[in-house]
């Protein structure tokens, strides 16, 4: 009953999304609002369609109705509940599901907020989206159908696949993954709405990058995610590996990453419109490029689902999205022309070509030593892998380049930069940079790589504080201010610059603590019996005894359990386990991991012989991960910070909106009235040239 | 010259297609078989029934080979009435065999009363060494075997009616 009704969801949704289209389309062509307000309340009801059949298909995991063929082989009578929701995404077919899901929601969004503006432009977005949506609900309707039923209905499920049953943060990696992902389509429909309608004004750039930089967060929380699952779950001490699938997470972030800061440009020159709508359209390309690589078989992964028939679909959907796209652009290449004066090559306009450039150069290497097994196999070339060696040593000049561009690009005035100036802003830091790494050498630090990470974060740091510190010390002497409140209050009318300094230092802080944890991590195998100890590091891990026995939560579960007591550092007990899953060939590892800011303690059992209960143990400390995740959360909140809606400044920010009515102050900003801005701004933003986030910008806020 | 700037669709969309084309069907985790063209492991291992099967006592005839497990769902069910099908119209001509692949035995009799019984015997593999021997990455995987016992194919994966055609022609065994 209840997988009836999630399918015949999912086949009236195909046709809602179909009419949906077609009404999106033929309005635009004739400028019909009724026709496209008709089918923008078809979207809506994709989106309440899709969640229809999404809770259809949790209810069925919830009470384990093994007759529809995904509950069969994605869970048992034995799984917890928490674990039977998230198995939602836990395979293909559903995964599809919850991405429709995600994907109808955000275009419902998109269309309802700006429903009343835009008629002609947010029609052809509309018909994007309404694609989009038609392509999920076709997946769903024919080769991946959630509801597909077994007969005869198996007794008892096969269990979600054991990795994913393993930790909470599979409920929270996957969802903030596909929440980036699926946002991209927003971008995407925008481009393609640009090509169609000629439209790339300041509106236009303010929607497109609030909703770029919305999924961007998510996308970035969910690699971030991932990577910290990767850590806690895997065993292997590490949490990246240039995986496929890892790669086809980090191609659409870099692309949009490379947007976010094209734009800027866009804004400021006028120039680089029509690239910036290709990097959008590159992002959702490289999305859907990144699903099909792994979801279809394609690319041997460790994430990949199962081949299955949808591979075919998904390579119809990149060339369709890839074809429309470059005929689009070859259609509008005129207008690519053109675009202003050339930049100078040191000012804040080349550094942020230059971050482009690099950012397409990283998106290309990556791509490339993803795709190259790929093209070697079928050249007849026989099997290779390209293994992390090769990511590490294409991409770690890239890297660091862009380090130094992170603090030099948003310290250099735009147009042209004289020597003066350069002198003032990088004079200090320099030698805050040289002293660092005087002092990391005198602790004894030699390794080439965290050296030259540390020395350039130093300097990057340094050249951001400078420019809140200044600033604020400016503005607290124009205004009397105490200093803290008047960084604040800068900050805060500068949200879009302060917030991506902000990002910029959770970016510098998990570089430091990557090149750090990757090069001077300690390790050591070992095998110990009840009683003995080893030591690593200044830590003395002294194992007690092995206990063996089936898992609380889950009976199936048979678990190896190691326990230890460890000094040094840190000091306590932990217990690092294998569970053998009954669905698994292989034992999964439950590694233990003790943080700390400084260091990891983090211990995988490797083996165990229960008759002399001696156990084989992987032992590794490794400094400084913890701040990979800090610097991850420094780097969302510093993306949320700049694009938090701040309406108090709507009048000053958007000077060609000053006829419209002004919003009456809200109580308790009456102290600062929205017209606060009567004196100079602080000296330094007037040097540097940055003008107050511009009407585009609010246009939506 | 502004029409030839269209030709810029077909040269990137039709490397592209061509490029993923070429993966699209093939497993990439579906590995060759180092056993294939080499002697069978040798083994002696008790049948769920109780009875002892070799690999000497296999010699002579065509064997196949297939690794399962109750709780292999649904490939294994998938490919459960290919192999009773092809089992009962093969008749004498070559030997299937099953082995138990880190199951229970228990398990294993309820899955062939659920999905029905095979004319063939099943084995059980003590701490999985046979399927250590084989190379067994996963469930269900299948070897073909000739009468010299010299495997001659591998089947990764559920078998298919035409997989199991083609790999039975390689060790001599024509289904009609």
């Amino acid at each position: 009953m209840l997988p009836t009704l999630g399918h015949v969801a999912v086949v009236i949704g195909l046709g809602a999304s179909l009419y949906a289209f077609v009404a999106f389309v033929i309005g635009a062509r004739r400028s019909d609002p009724r026709l496209v307000e008709s089918a923008r309340r078809a979207v809506y009801a994709t989106c309440a369609l899709a969640a229809v059949a999404s809770t259809a298909m949790v209810v069925s995991l919830l009470t384990h109705d093994f007759s529809v063929s995904y509950v069969a082989r994605n869970n048992a009578t034995t799984t917890p509940p928490f674990y039977s929701i998230i198995s939602l995404w836990a395979a293909l077919e559903g995964s599809i599901l919850f991405w429709t899901l995600l994907a109808t929601g955000y275009a419902s969004l998109v269309l309802w907020r700006y429903r009343a503006r835009h008629p002609v432009l947010m029609a052809w977005v509309g018909a994007t989206l309404a694609a989009i949506g038609v392509f999920l609900f076709a997946v769903m309707t024919w080769p991946g159908n959630p509801f597909a039923r077994m007969t005869p209905i198996p007794a008892e499920g096969n269990g979600p696949n054991a990795l994913l049953q393993n930790h909470p943060f599979m409920g929270l990696h996957p969802p903030l993954l596909y929440l980036g992902y699926t946002g991209l389509a927003i971008p995407f429909a925008f481009g393609i709405a640009a090509l169609v309608t000629r439209r790339t004004d300041e509106a236009w750039l303010g929607i497109v990058r609030r909703w770029t930089m919305v999924p961007w967060i998510f996308l970035t929380l969910g690699i971030i995610a991932g990577g910290w699952w990767s850590y806690e779950v895997l065993g292997w001490g590490g949490y990246w590996g240039w995986d496929p699938v890892e790669n086809a997470a980090l191609l659409p972030w870099l692309t949009a990453t490379a947007f976010i800061h094209s734009s800027m440009v866009a804004e400021r020159r006028g120039s680089l419109r029509i690239w910036s709508s290709v990097l959008v359209i590159a992002t959702f390309v490289l999305t859907i490029l990144g699903t099909f690589l792994t979801r279809s078989g394609v690319v041997a992964s460790v994430h990949s689902f199962t081949a299955s028939a949808i591979g075919p679909w998904f390579l119809g959907a990149i060339l369709v999205a890839l074809g429309v796209s470059l005929a689009l652009l070859v259609w509008r290449l005129p207008d690519l022309a053109g675009g202003g004066r050339p930049a100078e090559l040191v000012s804040r306009d080349s550094a942020f070509l230059f971050n482009n450039v690099l950012f397409l150069g990283l998106t290309f290497a990556v791509l490339f030593g993803t795709l190259l097994p790929l093209g070697i196999e079928a050249f007849g070339g026989g099997k290779i892998s390209v293994g992390a060696p090769w990511f590490n040593r294409v991409n770690a000049p890239i890297f660091v380049a862009l380090l130094f561009l992170m603090g030099v690009g948003p310290a250099l005035p735009w147009g042209r930069a004289s020597w003066a100036t350069l002198r003032e802003r990088f004079a200090i830091p320099l030698l805050v940079a040289v002293a660092a790494l005087a002092v990391a050498f005198g602790l004894g630090m030699r390794m080439p790589a965290p050296l030259a990470t540390l020395g350039l974060a130093v300097f990057v740091g340094g050249i951001l504080l400078d420019e809140l510190v200044s600033g604020a010390r400016a503005r607290a002497r124009a205004r009397s201010e105490a200093p803290p409140v008047a960084a604040w209050r800068l900050a805060t009318r500068n949200r879009r610059r302060y917030g991506g300094y902000a990002v910029h230092c959770g970016v510098l802080v998990m570089a430091v603590a990557v090149a750090v944890s990757a090069t001077l991590s300690s390790e050591t195998t070992t095998t110990l019996r009840p009683g003995q100890s080893v030591d690593l590091r200044g830590y003395r891990l002294t194992y007690d005894r092995l206990a063996v026995g089936p898992l609380r939560d889950d009976p199936r579960v048979l678990e190896t359990r190691a326990e230890l007591r460890y000094t040094g550092t840190q000091q306590g007990s932990l217990a690092t386990a294998s569970r053998q899953y009954p669905n698994s060939v292989t034992p999964i590892a439950t590694p233990a991991v003790r943080t700390s800011l400084g260091e990891d303690l983090y211990v995988t059992l490797l083996a165990a012989d229960p008759a002399s209960g001696s156990v084989t143990l992987h032992v590794l400390v490794n400094p400084l991960v913890v701040w990979i995740w800090i610097g991850g959360a420094v780097v969302a909140l510093g993306a949320i910070f700049a694009i938090w809606p701040d309406r108090r400044l709507l009048p000053m920010a958007a000077p060609a909106g000053a006829d419209r009515p002004r919003p009456a102050p809200r109580p308790g900003t009456a102290t600062h009235p929205a017209s606060l801005p009567a004196g100079p701004e602080p000296a330094l933003d007037a040097a540097v040239g940055e003008a107050p986030p511009s009407g585009g910008a609010r246009v939506d806020a | 010259m502004r029409r030839l700037r269209w030709l810029i669709v077909p040269l990137v969309l039709v490397p592209v297609a061509w490029l993923f084309l070429q993966g699209i069907g093939q497993d990439p985790r579906a590995l060759g078989s180092q056993l294939v063209g080499r002697q069978m492991p040798s083994f002696t291992l008790r049948t769920i029934d109780g009875r002892t099967v070799s690999s000497e006592s296999l010699r002579g005839r065509p064997v196949v080979l297939n690794f399962w497990a109750s709780w292999c769902i649904p490939a294994c069910v998938d490919e459960h009435p290919v192999l009773i099908d092809a089992a009962r119209r093969v008749g004498g001509r070559a030997q299937f065999v099953g082995v138990l692949y880190q199951d229970r035995v228990d398990d294993a009799l309820g899955f062939l009363q659920r999905y029905g019984e095979t004319p063939y015997p099943h084995l059980i593999d003590q701490a999985s060494r046979l399927a250590i021997d084989f190379g067994v990455t996963g469930p269900p995987e299948t070897y073909f075997i000739d009468a010299t016992g010299v495997v001659r194919a591998k089947q990764f994966g559920p078998l298919t009616a035409d997989a199991m055609r083609a790999k039975l022609a390689t060790i001599g065994v024509t289904d009609r």
